[in-house]
């Protein structure tokens, strides 16, 4: 029986969410419904547990790996496997979900089949998308985690849910078109296969690398957001229900920093040292603008949202310094952000809950009423502007240590995105939590009960555990991330990913 | 050994306990924090004489990190300087809680209190003890977020949140210097192991970086020049030194046992420890040196100058405290880095005793009118805690001045900048005379107005302050203390003197035990001067209180706009709101209504309509025009073949059939002009960009 889940444990992950959905279809009871996914979702985390428990953390190339022959005309195959970067992303994936669903719990009035059977489906697409080991069913899954996106923003989204959602997959289509047209050029330019392994191995010219590079690129950087292709980012958020929020922020975005690492790192080191200067400078802008961006915010959500491009501005820094500490930093740094914007939705969704509004300005004086809520609140808000001691303070003192070895004024400006984020996340805490309440309903809310409380035990756990206790997450990367930059560098000399500002 | 780590583990232990208990501890939570502070100043003791009799202790904890070559080990360290801050922390700290415990009876949130406390403590300790750079950074920011919870304790007063958001920015804009600081010295030492840096300091002192390389201008600085002025500029935030001084006096907005903690035991003592740890780098870069003095001197004077104007008396103890801190970082400026240690700890305990009586005399004198519940001694009372109050208020400045005095006295082996420091020494110590004078004068003049009930309020009479036995008690006591200091400091500089030198390193300049200490000529005199400037500082306030229209700034034009200006403080405040605050605010709306709505958002939606316009023009001139019309044609000519082969072989025949072939001809070619659904207006657009995508790339590629 062990050895049945332990031989393909990845498809049993995959499998769970798919599985959860054809049991849905019976189930009539809606608490049932709710506890049937809950029940999926929670066991799919178990499985995550299971694989991180018989990882072995030495080991540098895919483990878990599955292959079946699959379009054999065209070299398609379904093949798994995870590496040290892409296991603390699962991971995430598999700890969210069911956060998730218990955020949803009586949240979600209508259609509550629907909703669960779209969590799930957008669950085992991401742990696809993750895991693959093949360009196509990369890409396959790569566009069906848009579908339950889409509904899920649509159906139970805010007001002005329509517009988003539209922007969402217009710009996601975009994204994806270029991801075709790259993917189809490194299948007839790779010696036509789809094996992401295979394909890493083969060396290009630079012309082609460098019109792949950009295709990819731009289909990452669209999902990421990076600077210029954020503006869908705030609107899907804030209209999104709060599961919504919580799996697009928490897990969606972090394609993008992973097709990064996946792909452009390893298939196209010249072009990715061409191209590093300008990633780096808009990662930088993006720091600072991100930050800027929230701080003009009186809508909640919207504020997160900025505040996450902020933070995704650092994991594409780590990423292109293409150094240890750059590279691990920006891959926790994709974790941490799973974990605390993830935990700040689900604090904004619970006062949306209660009050049906998202505007800073109704609320204030919430410590009276509210001291567990505050006490999260505060909690997740300092750890999100990275405070020592808490998760995301790792992840960026790893990545500015990364950077230091590029250029000391970009770290100087990073550092100035982290104390405008203290100066939003603190503004924002002064406004909600302190003070008195502006409105007289802010006055008479009701604490978080049991459940909701429950749903953010586990990622104040995992914000103390990442933020004093690290070594774990940063062993079972190590070997990965440094394959990972020899690839990279490996081909060229050091000299040119090293330009010190000094000697 | 690693019993003392149980010396911070106590408090967090405590924290824990009361953070997870929540309310349940509600009015007993004292009963936690203190027996658990108080034990770690038994081992803080334990510790010291550890230390005394066999020096540095160091207890390895965990790894941090490990990527690359970036490896950090947590672990403490306690060599006679940490020694020396543990009995300050945890015995300072250990009196707040006691204090506290009755202090804030009633107080809602007494449990948060106590929690909070106990991890501000339990940071401190951290930051003292840290054996590494990135670990004495963490605790660095925990500190200040204790900080910004307690400031905030009243939460309900808008004043007091605004004050505490304030303390934790203005630090977040200092600590930027000093995560910078961490990075460089990890990029230049390849390790951030505090020990292991100090021994390699030496090294480094040839090595230069140049600033302005990315610029193309060549401005080479020494790299540990830079260093330590990244890390000072932490510094200055957390003590508050100028320009980050502005958060200190609003952080009165805390309840007063948190102002004793913050002003005595923990926060603004973190960057003169910080100075004195890293001594043996900061020495080897005597621009810097110079730097930190001047910043120290400024801010001493002007501290000092802005709280003679002051008349509320915590915030005359806050810019008090500002300069005294100022005065510590400019002797850790000029290399004497065991008198501002020693300054350090006088000032520790003495501040935390004058913020606790003063707490109490003002409790009494908030309690006026309120029903006191054992009425025999409700007379009494207030009068007792006001007179303990202005005694221990009497006793510092001498005590406190003997901490200048000592730095004075080694100023003058620092034969740089002798007259400077003379100079802005004597007028601090001046002003300090006058300030804690006024100080004293207004709790002095409160509690006549408390033993007065209903009678003529506020008298502003000749106080009996040197009419009583007080003055005399208090010279006599000065006297004394003077003489024990002047035997413990000899004792006090041979004890310290390892922990600030390292053998690679030369340190002659700020090493006190080569100096000719006891026996010296100047000796009488470098003690005798500065006493008789504090005590004609505190005469020039009591001549201008009994004088009131002879004060200088009542006299003339200037003397009163000067008496403004620093009444205002110099309007940072202002300056900071308008030329800071208010652009970043500004400038992000601005960004946002204008790049990104204006600019990017439009830029997109302008993408998507113009490809829908496109698609409406390609369906018009392609579809409709273009094809259409083909088809159209096609079936058309199909029915005019069909028509003629109908005319030329199947003339006669079925004539009935005609009519039907033209209609089902009418019929295939009807549903074409239809007007176009949505669907397939949606899928030309994607068909077009894919077409043209797919065209560019093979364009460009192959």
């Amino acid at each position: 029986m062990s050895s049945i889940v332990m031989d393909h444990l990845l498809s049993w992950m995959i499998a769970v969410p798919f599985l959860g959905i054809a049991v849905l279809v019976f189930v009539q009871d809606r608490e049932w419904i709710r506890r049937t996914a809950l029940a999926a979702t929670l066991l799919d985390f178990g499985l995550s547990l299971m694989l991180w428990a018989g990882f072995d953390v030495g080991n540098q190339g895919m483990q878990f790996v599955e292959r079946v022959p699959w379009m054999p005309t065209f070299n398609i195959q379904y093949a798994v496997g995870v590496d040290g970067i892409s296991l603390p992303l699962v991971v995430l994936t598999t700890l969210l979900c069911p956060l998730c669903v218990l955020c949803s719990w009586r949240s979600i009035k209508t259609r509550v089949r629907a909703f669960m059977m779209l969590i799930l489906l957008v669950e085992g697409a991401m742990i696809v998308v993750f895991t693959a080991l093949d360009l196509f069913l990369f890409f396959m899954l790569w566009e069906i985690t848009v579908i339950p996106m889409y509904f899920l923003i649509i159906l139970w989204g805010g007001p002005n849910r329509i517009a988003a959602g539209v922007k969402f997959v217009l710009y996601s289509l975009t994204g994806s078109l270029l991801l075709l047209v790259a993917i189809l050029g490194l299948y007839l330019e790779g010696g036509r296969t789809f094996d992401v392994l295979a394909l890493a191995d083969h060396t290009y010219s630079s012309q082609a690398q460098f019109w792949m590079f950009l295709a990819f690129f731009l289909a990452f950087a669209i999902k990421m957001p990076m600077l210029p292709f954020h503006t869908w980012l705030p609107d899907a958020h804030s209209e999104a229900p709060t599961a919504g929020s919580v799996i697009l922020a928490g897990v969606l975005l972090k394609m993008g920093g992973y097709g990064f690492l996946r792909f452009c790192l390893p298939v196209f080191p010249e072009a990715s040292a061409q191209f590093a200067p300008l990633i780096l400078w808009l990662s930088v802008a993006a720091i600072l603008y991100g930050g800027y961006m929230a701080l003009a915010q009186s809508d909640l959500k919207k504020l997160v949202a900025y505040s996450s491009i902020s933070h995704m501005g650092f994991v594409t820094l780590g990423i292109f310094v293409f150094n240890n500490q750059g590279i691990q930093g920006a891959v926790l740094q994709m974790f941490n952000h799973g974990v605390t914007t993830g935990a700040l939705f689900l604090a904004v969704g619970q006062l949306y809950d209660r009050t049906h509004s998202r505007s800073i300005h109704d609320y204030g004086g919430l410590h009276t009423t509210m001291p567990r809520f505050v006490v999260l609140l505060c909690l997740f808000s300092v750890a999100s502007f990275g405070l020592p001691g808490t998760c995301n303070f790792i992840g960026e003192f790893l990545v500015l240590v990364g950077t230091s070895s590029d250029s000391f004024v970009k770290v100087l400006l990073s550092m100035g995105g982290i104390v405008l984020a203290a100066a939003y996340m603190l503004w924002t805490l002064q406004r909600v939590a302190f003070g008195r309440s502006r409105t007289a309903f802010a006055a008479r809310l009701p604490d978080l009960n049991w459940r909701e409380t429950a749903t953010m035990i586990p990622l104040v756990v995992m914000v103390f555990w990442i933020g004093l206790y690290p070594g774990p997450f940063l062993n079972v990367m190590d070997a990965s991330v440094s394959h990972l930059v020899q690839q990279a560098t490996g081909t060229l000399g050091l000299e040119v990913f090293q330009r010190y500002l000094g000697p | 050994m690693s019993l003392y780590a149980l010396i911070p583990l106590l408090p967090l232990v405590a924290f824990l306990t009361l953070a997870l208990g929540g309310r349940w501890w509600g009015g007993a939570s004292h009963k936690v924090a203190i027996p658990a502070i108080g034990l770690s100043f038994g081992l803080s003791v334990g510790a010291f004489v550890e230390v005394l009799n066999h020096g540095p202790i160091s207890v390895p904890l965990y790894r941090l990190i490990q990527s690359g070559n970036l490896i950090v080990d947590l672990g403490l360290y306690v060599d006679q300087l940490t020694a020396l801050l543990l009995l300050l922390v945890t015995l300072v700290s250990s009196v707040v809680h006691v204090y506290a415990s009755r202090y804030m009876i009633g107080d809602p949130r007494y449990n948060r209190f106590f929690a909070v406390t106990s991890l501000f403590t339990f940071a401190m300790l951290m930051l003292v003890m840290s054996r590494n750079l990135l670990m004495l950074y963490v605790f660095w920011e925990v500190m200040g977020l204790c900080s910004y919870l307690l400031i905030a304790h009243w939460a309900e007063r808008p004043a007091a949140c605004s004050a505490a958001t304030k303390a934790f920015l203005v630090n977040a804009v200092a600590d930027v210097g000093f995560g910078l600081g961490v990075i460089l010295t990890f990029v230049t030492f390849g390790t951030l192991d505090i020990p292991q840096i100090l021994n390699q300091a030496s090294s480094a002192s040839d090595q230069t970086v140049n600033l302005l390389g990315w610029a193309g201008v060549d401005l080479h600085v020494q790299t540990v020049t830079l260093i330590t002025l990244c890390l000072f500029t932490g510094a200055m935030g957390k003590s508050a030194q100028i320009p980050f001084h502005v958060w200190l006096p609003f952080a009165m907005e805390a309840p007063t046992p948190v102002s004793a903690l913050i002003h005595a035991a923990t926060m603004v003592n973190a960057g003169p420890f910080l100075l004195a740890r890293l001594s043996p780098l900061i020495v080897l870069s005597p621009v810097a040196m110079t730097i930190i003095a001047v910043i120290g001197a400024t801010t001493a004077v002007f501290a000092g100058v802005v709280s003679l104007t002051q008349s509320d008396v915590k915030k005359i103890l806050a810019y008090s405290t500002i300069s005294h801190i100022g005065f510590m970082i400019m002797t850790c400026g000029v290399g004497a880095f065991v008198v501002a240690i020693f300054h350090l700890l006088a000032h520790g305990f003495l501040k935390g005793f004058l913020f606790l009586s003063t707490g109490n005399a003002l409790q009494v004198v908030h309690a006026h009118g309120h029903p006191v519940s054992d009425s025999g001694r409700a007379g009494r009372a207030p009068r007792l805690l006001v007179a303990g109050a202005l005694t221990l208020a009497c006793l510092p400045p001498f005590v406190i001045f003997s901490g200048p005095y000592e730095s004075l006295w080694t100023v003058q082996q620092f034969a740089s900048a002798k007259a400077a420091f003379w100079v802005i020494g004597l007028i601090t110590v001046f002003c300090t005379g006058m300030y804690l004078f006024r100080g004293v004068l207004s709790l002095f003049q409160q509690e006549l107005a408390v033993g007065v009930p209903g009678g003529e309020g506020p008298v502003l009479t000749r106080p009996r302050l040197f009419s009583s036995s007080h003055f005399i008690g208090v010279i006599v006591g000065a006297i004394v203390m003077s003489g024990v200091l002047v035997v413990l400091w000899t004792w006090f500089a041979q004890f310290l003197t390892p922990a600030l030198t390292r053998p690679a390193s030369s340190l002659a300049a700020s090493s006190p035990t080569t100096g000719p200490f006891l026996g010296g000529s100047g000796q009488v005199l470098w003690f005798a001067v500065p006493l008789v400037v504090a005590l004609s500082g505190w005469g020039f306030a009591y001549w201008l209180h009994v004088n009131p229209q002879r004060s200088p700034w009542r006299r003339s034009e200037w003397g009163k706009t000067l008496y403004v200006l620093f009444l205002n403080k110099v309007y940072v405040d202002e300056i900071y709101d308008v030329y800071v605050v208010q652009p970043t605010l500004r400038l992000a709306g601005w960004l946002w209504k204008t790049v990104d709505l204006g600019g990017i958002d439009r830029v997109v939606t302008s993408i998507g309509s113009t490809s829908v316009a496109l698609a409406r023009w390609l369906w018009h001139v392609v579809d409709v025009k273009g094809i259409d019309r083909v088809v159209v044609g096609s079936g058309g000519q199909t029915m005019s073949v069909a028509t003629w082969l109908w005319r030329m072989i199947d003339l006669r025949h079925v004539e009935k059939n005609v009519e039907r072939l033209g209609d089902r001809v009418g019929a295939t070619s009807h549903p074409l002009r239809v007007e176009p659904r949505m669907l397939q207006h949606h899928l030309l657009v994607i068909v077009f960009w894919l077409i043209t995508a797919i065209g560019l790339f093979y364009w460009f590629v192959a």
